[in-house]
């Protein structure tokens, strides 16, 4: 063997071909080429491309050409043989006979390249133009790379030939062979060589084009992808039909998904592995988005029967989910607005069933509980938990609280719900579950719209606890009011926080108090114990009453008075007398009785120190109790038969009364302890800040909603000095939205007073906009 | 001055005290209600109610979980109250009473 010459030289171009073709002939063939030979031939290339004075490499590269095209004809002829190119037998032996072709000629071609890597590197590159100009396209390129076989490299030149020469002619019957192939794999796993050649056919358009940078897949998608889904659309259409008239939706839920689930597989063991996601969507299109409305149909059946707790028809609906999930939100949407209705329905009945009167609130509370609990299992359970059921479950809830019974003007929520807090939250409850009640409460509090409402009423009762001593415990009220504060923020609890606190001072100040008598060698001559508010945190209504207290009374209270002006400055204090209770006993009767009634009570009795009759007028007049609370206070003591009337009693009218109080020496009760109660201060009394009846509460909380209103909307517009009215109403039910549900129409209204205070104007020229006025 | 007060209700209260009593008074729970001595409810710098911590201080606790509630009153030697805090801040700016424009000075603090 010649040692190889770089120098160029003169060849004789058609004696090198001849040897050099021969040898092509029989790589392609994959048929042993002894090394040696190889290595010369790999020299020829070499020489052929350098050749002097002219270099031969374009005309190597064109009889390469000629003489692949050559080859292709003829395993065209061994692969086609007779078989009919329209039929689809893909048994006749027409695949197995493409796939072995296949297989050496891709080899061959392989090797092919191998040899001819001078031409390859030296020739072709050069004129190759670039992965960029053939994306984006350039002037030069504006054709395709094959339309132009010259930018090619030999093995690409070889895969372009077997397309061109090999695959269009027999397109259709490959085609046909492969789909009808792939139909009966569906029903029944072929056996492994059928499976092998299948695949390898298939895979073979893949790879035909696999080094193209612009559309590789476009032989597949032609030949394989597109006539598949083709025929599965129309299989699965058939079989969806069939399937919805042989039985019902459960029944064609089920083998709709085991469809899915079998063609999907199907699609990973044979097709290429970018097809699988328009395999999915061209049976779901079939199978479900073309049935939909049969589908929707049977939806709130089904969750009627799963929410009784079928575990079949949960099942259902987790298929249901599965099937519609991917066809995105308008499919979803019956099934999501169904779960709303369904959980809304239950909630009514729920709420509507049969129960005690006086248990309304934790009625109330408990069925709402078990709604929410119940639809969040079901929902977490059967669509697992997703974002759209979470929704439609809250605004079930929401519409379930804040539901108003037929004839009332407001919805109740906010007063049961604090009714339920104050029942757990007082001594005599005593629950061991209370904290977790207390905890859950919560979760219905968060639903309702009206929380200022519920706030008043918390703070009523909260107050009603701390002042005579009836909660449970301390750490529960405050747990609680953390609770609160988690939901709502600050704003909502501060007042709630002032008070706790305040009865947390009052225990320090008492025992200082205490240490501040023995210091002076002072006593109070009875039990005393005292709680000092802050105006202004707590709702007591009829507050200030004025009182002259007897004696008894009045020394501890002047020495706690000195006591306090000594320890703090600038503070006045009054003595909330309806709020006080004292504790009797009696000395005149058999058995001792223990009394307790608030101050003006305990004063009344206290004049019968002195006298057995006392005129009612005088009685009155001494104590300097007001018009009004007079008759709240006496009566409970005439009604307990404590005190018994004498002439022409008259409480309502206390000025013209020239009637008598007798204290009854012969008094005698079952009981020994006795609480006398006091009504409580009619609305529109004392300071007004609270009172009973819910149409002055009402009344109230309009006044206070219309307050904060205005301030949101002076902030907003102060913020941004001109905005449309619909934004700014948006801006403003977002920032109410922690406290109630403001109306529309209330906005509007404060809009108008602030237009007429002038803080805003409608901006100059435009209907809906407003601007600020600074 | 509290001992004067004490020794004339101890002598009255002698005096009241009958051997033969028709009741004794074990207990009373006493309500009371505390509220800064001042003219006007509002401070006039924020705006906000005296008894009511100022704008600032109810800035400050709405971070801090437990607020701490010790934003007191003050009162000039013309009467007038503030919160501390807004006054304090005012005086920084401009020395006289915003109201009525009387040279500030402390008359007596809150507590």
């Amino acid at each position: 063997m010649q040692v190889m010459s770089l120098k160029p030289r003169n060849v004789d171009f058609q004696e090198m071909w001849a040897s050099l073709k021969e040898t092509v002939a029989g790589v392609v063939a994959l048929q042993a080429v002894e090394r040696g030979v190889w290595n010369t031939r790999f020299s020829d290339v070499y020489a052929l491309c350098v050749a002097h004075p002219e270099p031969l490499a374009d005309r190597l590269y064109d009889e390469t050409r000629n003489f692949l095209e050559e080859h292709v004809g003829g395993l065209l002829q061994r692969v086609q043989r007779s078989a009919p190119l329209e039929s689809s037998d893909y048994n006749d032996g027409l695949l197995s006979r493409y796939v072995s072709a296949w297989h050496e000629y891709s080899q061959g071609v392989a090797y092919l390249n191998s040899l001819y890597s001078y031409l390859n590197l030296q020739h072709v590159k050069r004129q190759k133009v670039s992965d960029a100009e053939i994306i984006y396209g350039s002037s030069a390129t504006v054709s395709c790379p094959e339309h132009d076989s010259r930018q090619l490299e030999v093995g690409e030149l070889g895969l372009v030939t077997w397309e061109r020469v090999l695959v269009r002619p027999l397109a259709t019957a490959l085609s046909s062979r492969l789909v009808a192939a792939l139909n009966a794999a569906r029903d029944s796993s072929p056996d492994p060589s059928t499976a092998d050649t299948l695949r390898s056919a298939i895979h073979s358009t893949v790879h035909v084009q696999a080094f193209r940078v612009r559309a590789p897949l476009s032989l597949y998608v032609e030949l394989v992808l597109e006539p598949f889904l083709a025929a599965a659309s129309a299989h699965h259409s058939r079989r969806a039909a069939h399937l919805l008239a042989e039985g019902d939706v459960s029944h064609f839920m089920k083998y709709v998904l085991d469809g899915l689930e079998r063609e999907l597989s199907l699609a990973r063991r044979f097709l290429h592995s970018s097809s699988i996601e328009a395999v999915r969507a061209c049976y779901e299109q079939a199978c479900v988005e073309a049935h939909l409305p049969a589908l929707h149909a049977d939806i709130e059946r089904l969750l009627k029967e799963a929410s009784a707790g079928s575990i079949e028809r949960q099942d259902d609906l987790r298929r249901m989910y599965a099937l519609l999930k991917p066809l995105g939100a308008n499919a979803m949407r019956p099934l999501v607005d169904a779960a709303h209705q369904q959980a809304v329905r239950d909630g009514i009945a729920l709420l509507d069933a049969e129960h005690p009167k006086d248990e309304a609130h934790s009625h109330f509370v408990q069925a709402m509980l078990s709604l929410h609990h119940k639809y969040s299992e079901l929902f977490s359970d059967v669509f697992g938990g997703a974002q759209p059921f979470v929704g439609a479950l809250d605004k079930a809830c929401s519409a379930v609280v804040n539901r108003r019974w037929s004839g009332e003007s407001c919805a109740r929520a906010p007063e049961l719900v604090a009714r339920y807090c104050d029942a757990l939250l007082r001594r005599r409850a005593a629950d061991a579950e209370a904290d977790d009640k207390l905890a859950a409460a919560i979760v219905v509090f968060k639903y309702v719209d009206d929380k200022d409402v519920f706030q008043k009423h918390y703070a009523r009762a909260l107050a009603r606890r701390l002042i005579h001593q009836l909660s449970a415990s301390m750490e529960q009220e405050e747990a609680m009011i953390n609770r609160l504060k988690a939901a709502c923020g600050y704003e909502f609890t501060n007042k709630l926080h002032r008070m706790f606190t305040d009865v947390a001072v009052s225990a320090d100040l008492n025992a200082k108090f205490q240490q501040h008598l023995r210091d002076n060698n002072l006593t109070t001559n009875s039990g005393f114990f005292i709680q000092v508010l802050q105006a202004g945190a707590w709702p007591l209504g009829g507050a200030m009453a004025p009182l002259a207290p007897p004696a008894q009374l009045e020394r501890p209270a002047r020495l706690f008075e000195a006591f306090y002006r000594a320890s703090f400055s600038g503070r006045r204090l009054a003595w909330l007398h309806h709020l006080c209770t004292g504790e009797l006993r009696t000395k005149y009767t058999q058995r001792m009785y223990h009394l307790s009634g608030t101050t003006p009570q305990c004063a009344l009795l206290l004049m019968f120190e002195n006298a057995d009759v006392v005129s009612a007028r005088e009685a009155r007049e001494t104590l300097q109790v007001s018009e009004e609370a007079w008759s709240r206070h006496v009566k409970p003591l005439l009604d307990a038969g404590l005190l018994t009337a004498k002439g022409d009693l008259r409480l309502e009218s206390p000025e013209n009364d020239e009637g008598e109080l007798a204290l009854n020496l012969s008094f005698t009760c079952k009981r020994t302890r006795i609480k006398l109660t006091c009504a409580a201060a009619p609305p529109n009394q004392g300071t007004g800040t609270n009172s009973g009846t819910s149409s002055g509460e009402t009344a109230h909380c309009d006044d206070d909603r219309k307050m904060y209103l205005q301030a949101a909307l002076v902030r907003i517009m102060k913020q941004r000095k001109v905005l449309r009215h619909t934004e700014l109403i948006q801006e403003v039910v977002s920032q109410a939205r922690g406290s109630f549900a403001p109306s529309v129409a209330m906005i509007k209204k404060c809009i108008e007073a602030l237009i007429d205070k002038q803080y805003l104007e409608r901006a100059p020229g435009t209907l809906d906009t407003y601007s600020y006025l600074a | 001055m509290s001992g004067e007060d004490c020794e004339s209700l101890d002598k009255g209260d002698s005096d009241g005290q009958k051997p033969d009593k028709m009741f004794t008074l074990k207990k009373w729970n006493a309500v009371a209600m505390w509220s800064w001595d001042v003219e006007c409810d509002t401070c006039a710098i924020c705006r906000v109610q005296v008894m009511d911590a100022c704008l600032r201080c109810q800035g400050e606790s709405k971070k801090d979980s437990y607020g701490k509630q010790d934003c007191v009153v003050v009162w000039g030697e013309c009467n007038h109250s503030f919160h501390f805090c807004c006054m304090s801040l005012w005086v920084k700016q401009n020395n006289r009473c915003p109201l009525c424009q009387q040279e500030w000075s402390i008359q007596r603090m809150g507590k």
